[in-house]
């Protein structure tokens, strides 16, 4: 993630893991059989089933920001209502200091650059290759 | 039947159409339209989260499948960036 690599040095990232957007048994969204990644799963109905596809991603696409998985009883999705996708800054006092929108249409990763931008300044690395989800946003 | 009723249900019904024409066409077509209605609405709400609020916390698994996590353990000496998604 672009984003973490130009700003891990002056905040920290947690990726949350949260209830599947698209699985095969709910709305699977074209794009998804289309992809060459060919990301198909259907909503996992166990921690067990959770962890493996969020541990697939985090191989698939060898991806390095810190990582947790929502439990079962989406407590972490329910109390930032962050389905499908969100994005939150949480300050050093512990305070919600950005809250963004849902995705995928509110979904704003600029939105947080600027955020960061403000504080240290403009970051950018040469970029690395994108996961899909980076495309994505 | 009442004239005003008759096109007071019309009109209800001509609203009813467009609405889900325009549910078709930001979803991708008819029948995504419906999934959405069925399997995205119920799961997305806005929140009651504000800027200034104290951050919630909850406990997350580690992708060892057995380890535990408080999101408030990652808070306090820097700024935590929380990106909330699925892989589909």
């Amino acid at each position: 993630m672009q984003l973490y690599d130009d700003y891990k040095d002056h905040v920290d990232f947690l990726t949350i893991y949260i209830r599947e957007a698209h699985p095969q048994d709910e709305w699977q969204m074209k794009s998804n059989l289309k992809d060459k990644d060919d990301v198909c799963y259907t909503q996992p109905k166990n921690l067990e089933q959770r962890v493996a596809i969020a541990s697939d991603f985090t191989k698939r696409f060898k991806f390095g920001v810190p990582f947790g998985i929502d439990q079962m009883s989406n407590a972490a999705n329910d109390a930032y209502a962050a389905w499908p996708e969100r994005l939150y800054v949480i300050d050093e006092t512990g305070h919600i200091s950005y809250k963004g929108g849902n995705g995928p249409f509110k979904y704003d990763p600029k939105e947080v650059r600027a955020w960061l931008a403000q504080r240290y300044g403009e970051v950018k690395h040469p970029e690395a290759a994108a996961t899909p989800a980076e495309k994505k946003s | 039947m009442n004239p005003v009723a008759k096109w007071g249900l019309i009109s209800v019904g001509v609203l009813l159409v467009a609405a889900y024409a325009g549910l078709s066409v930001m979803a991708g077509g008819p029948k995504d339209a419906l999934f959405m209605l069925r399997y995205a609405l119920p799961h997305m709400h806005r929140g009651t989260l504000k800027v200034g609020d104290d951050a919630p916390d909850a406990v997350l698994v580690d992708l060892d499948g057995a380890s535990r996590f408080h999101i408030r353990e990652r808070t306090g000496a820097r700024p935590l960036v929380l990106v909330f998604g699925s892989f589909t």
